[in-house]
């Protein structure tokens, strides 16, 4: 097949996490450097007395009734953030339904939980405790909200769901924007979703990475993982179909990779972290110096903000402004990467820089702070997102201004 | 994309290097369970106590690979499950223990990408790795990525396949969900059965894939795929595939077809069926190991196997043709959702 | 008598717990590293063993670094339950 490398543009975005249930809410957030994390209202579990959470501020029935589905009896958490914010990016882009009910459109979204959120149901079912089956068989399955978005919006194209742990949606947009280069979509929507669930809490909570205050990202003091929950989709469109509609941002470059050495922690040397950044770097074509920004993975767990800033330092001649919006939002997992990406586009397109929250001694030896407050008319051309995850998957995206 | 080699661990003894010659096992029960390897030096015992089956048989098919092949920049799996039997293991301790001090073995075990990064690990490669978890068409995204990749240059060789386990867990939400039957049947009646549902399988494909095709088993034409279509969809989903690719129906000399003897979603095959040309022959490949999500990596394996040995076992003919195995579609689809085709040309 | 069936049945729990498949409790010495060479346990495995204490022996470690002076090998990990299960 002729590989036709066509521009890959973002023309539509939606997001629901801790600090908004909409783009504008979160900006808002954002910008007044206020935190999502607090004590969880919806989630149920033992934990949550001891730990905090990047809850979303929405019931599950308060959900349901945005979406407007006809039939929402089966639909878990986890489905329902996801239709929320591909509904809020469909209408951002102005596509209309029958513009995305077709062949050349494309839908790939991440999930680590999928319906693992009904807990107890699943353990339920999975054991056959009770003789009558839950209504949520179709639902534990990670790629369940995509075939239901699929089926709902009559996307005929391909479809993918990723699962890559913590950069899993990262590696949608990756995915996705090579799917429209190649010709082999004109329109890609990606991203991811995932919600609370006993079975990441106790997870995390079992290899002792869980933070018993709200996570400080690069604090010399962190102390580990807060635990969010969320969706982001981006509408990625090719050159070719646009027309006049406004961009958002352009997708430039990414880079994947593995780091090969454990099956929960990074290298002490950064080698799948620089390999990822490094690839994005040659993939947009750019030296390390003209990246403006980096949107960093910022777990707040000891081994991930050493080892992203050791990383960091050795790619780039001093290191650029940087944050972790983690520090917000908590680690939303699946949907970290698009999230992220999102918060990255509204950098570059208000040329603004947001606090990073709650770090108050710098790591050494680097002794860089984080972004520390809210900084206004910047020149902000190229902007990178990085997602690291267990397994060793590390990816990095590099967003740019539409000039 | 050109097909270098193949692992496959499966219900078949096609760990052999001359299945299928070894003959069709026949089973009688409702699980297809794979044949697996000696482990032992290749997998340290220190590694091989954790791995649940999923991963375990994804390591014997992929690891041989990866080590004998320097070559390989990137690895790319497909799953649905990963290792579900850990999972549900990890959720009876939340369960049991009233979320209380936790083993993370089953935990780190249970994600599906873990598969990915122990092939990583254990191979020390830190190229490219994704691991797609699409359900029916985990297997159909992952050869598209890889297809990608080699096409824009931005790999030459790469190890890409899939896993599935059976496990108790996955037993029980099959068969309470209609994807099983309820009774045990002989595999070899499986395609005329009566009645709705299938029986489970299991296993791991391997592949070394090249943007190379000297010395190459086969060359991946193309793949397609589409989610919740109408019989006229999945026919223009079809035709758009052979037309990007400058074929014709009339090209293909034969078609895997994924019958399960699920007499409602059984259809879907027959339908299409109309739509080949008269001398195209048409195979099964469900009877040889029951259905999974990623049963596709299977039918792949057993085209390369069939060219290699230019005939054709009696077990999977539903059509015979005087035709050589040019040029194969594979077509599968997911519980009537998820349909995947994959064109395949031999280079025999 | 009494603390040898302890550290039998320990070592019983250990091959359990951390799926030693094939070793038997007569392979591991009282006096083996179980973070040496020969056993090759992890960090994961720590963890694992912090959690047969709880479960079998009501024991919890809390912090860790306790956790690495205690889960030495046999002898070390029986004095403490010894030591913390006293009525």
């Amino acid at each position: 097949m002729q590989i036709l490398k066509k521009r890959v543009f973002v023309t539509g975005y939606g997001i629901v996490s801790a600090i908004g249930n909409n783009v504008e809410e979160n900006l808002n957030s954002l910008r007044a450097g206020k935190t999502g994390i607090k004590k969880a209202n919806h989630f149920q579990s033992k934990y949550v007395d001891e730990f905090s959470f990047g809850e979303v501020n929405l019931s599950n029935q308060e959900l349901i009734d945005e979406i407007q589905f006809e039939d929402s009896s089966d639909l878990t958490r986890t489905d329902l953030f996801a239709i929320k914010a591909f509904q809020e990016a469909l209408k951002y882009s102005g596509l209309e339904l029958n513009e995305i009910a077709n062949a050349e459109t494309a839908l790939l979204s991440a999930s680590t939980v999928g319906g693992m959120c009904l807990t107890d149901q699943m353990y339920n079912d999975a054991n056959l405790v009770i003789d009558r089956p839950s209504p949520y068989l179709a639902a534990y399955w990670n790629a369940a909200h995509t075939i239901l978005l699929a089926k709902q919006y009559g996307i005929k194209g391909f479809t993918d769901t990723i699962n890559t742990a913590c950069s899993s949606s990262a590696n949608t947009i990756m995915m996705g924007s090579r799917l429209i280069k190649a010709g082999r979509a004109n329109r890609a929507i990606v991203g991811g979703t995932d919600s609370l669930a006993k079975f990441t809490v106790n997870g995390f909570n079992s290899l002792q990475i869980l933070s018993s205050k709200a996570c400080q990202p690069f604090d010399r003091d962190r102390s580990g993982i807060t635990l969010g929950e969320g969706a982001a989709y981006l509408v990625l469109e090719s050159e070719d179909v646009i027309g006049d509609r406004p961009l958002l941002a352009e997708v430039s470059g990414y880079g994947n990779s593995n780091d090969a050495f454990h099956p929960s922690s990074l290298s002490e040397d950064a080698i799948g972290v620089c390999a990822a950044m490094n690839k994005a770097l040659q993939s947009a074509k750019i030296s390390p110096d003209q990246i403006d920004y980096i949107n960093a993975h910022g777990t707040a767990t000891p081994n991930n903000d050493q080892v992203e800033l050791t990383g960091i330092q050795k790619l780039f001649n001093r290191i650029p402004a940087y944050n972790s919006t983690k520090s917000y939002t908590g680690h939303t997992l699946a949907a970290a990467g698009s999230i992220e990406a999102i918060y990255s586009i509204l950098s570059l397109k208000h040329q603004e820089l947001y606090p990073s929250l709650q770090c108050k001694i710098p790591i050494e030896p680097f002794n860089q702070f984080p972004i520390k407050e809210f900084k206004k008319d910047q020149k902000l051309k190229y902007a990178m997102s990085n997602s690291f995850g267990f397994a060793g998957n590390c990816t990095s995206l590099i967003l740019s201004k539409v000039s | 994309m050109y097909i270098k080699k193949v692992v496959c661990i499966s219900p078949q003894d096609t760990i052999k290097d001359n299945f299928p010659q070894t003959g069709i096992i026949e089973f009688d029960a409702l699980q297809c369970p794979a044949i697996e390897p000696d482990y032992a030096g290749l997998i340290p015992r220190g590694l091989l106590r954790r791995m649940g089956k999923a991963i375990r048989m994804g390591v014997g098919a992929g690891l041989p690979l990866l080590t004998g092949n320097k070559d390989i920049e990137g690895i790319i799996i497909g799953t649905a499950n990963g290792g579900l039997e850990d999972c549900i293991k990890f959720l009876n301790q939340i369960v049991k223990y009233n979320e209380g001090t936790l083993t993370p073995t089953n935990f780190v075990q249970s994600t599906p990408n873990s598969l990915g990064g122990t092939l990583a690990l254990m191979g020390q490669n830190s190229g490219y790795n994704v691991t797609h978890v699409n359900k029916g068409l985990s297997f159909e995204s992952a050869l598209m990525d890889a297809q990608m990749l080699i096409e824009a240059g931005d790999a030459k060789t790469l190890l890409v396949g899939c896993i599935e386990e059976i496990s108790t867990y996955n037993t029980n939400i099959y068969t309470m969900d209609g994807f099983l039957k309820k009774e045990a049947l002989l595999s070899s009646e499986l395609l005329n059965s009566e009645t709705k549902g299938t029986i489970n399988g299991e296993g791991a494909t391997m592949f070394v894939v090249d943007q190379n095709g000297e010395n190459a088993l086969a060359r991946i034409i193309d793949t397609g795929q589409i989610t919740h279509p109408n019989h006229e969809d999945l026919l223009e989903c079809l035709n758009a595939l052979l037309r990007r690719n400058q074929l014709e129906m009339s090209d293909l000399d034969a078609v895997l077809l994924g019958y399960n003897g699920d007499q409602s979603t059984d259809h879907w095959y027959k339908q299409l069926s109309h739509s080949f040309d008269e001398g195209t022959g048409l195979y099964s490949y469900k009877n040889l190991v029951g259905d999974f999500p990623t049963v596709s990596g299977f039918a792949l394996f057993l085209v390369l196997k069939l060219i290699e040995l230019g005939e054709i076992p009696k077990e999977m003919i539903l059509k015979g043709s005087n035709r050589s195995l040019g040029k194969v579609l594979i077509y599968n689809h997911h519980r009537g959702v998820q349909h995947g085709f994959i064109l395949v040309e031999s280079l025999a | 008598m009494e603390v040898a069936a302890l550290k039998l049945k320990l070592k019983e729990q250990i091959i359990e717990y951390l799926n030693l498949m094939d070793l038997k409790p007569e392979d591991i010495t009282d006096e083996e590293p179980l973070f040496g060479p020969n056993l090759g346990l992890d960090s994961i495995d720590s963890i694992e063993l912090i959690v047969l204490l709880e479960r079998e022996y009501g024991l919890k470690i809390k912090n860790p670094a306790d956790g690495r002076k205690i889960l030495v090998d046999v002898n070390h990990i029986a004095d403490y339950i010894i030591e913390n299960t006293k009525v």
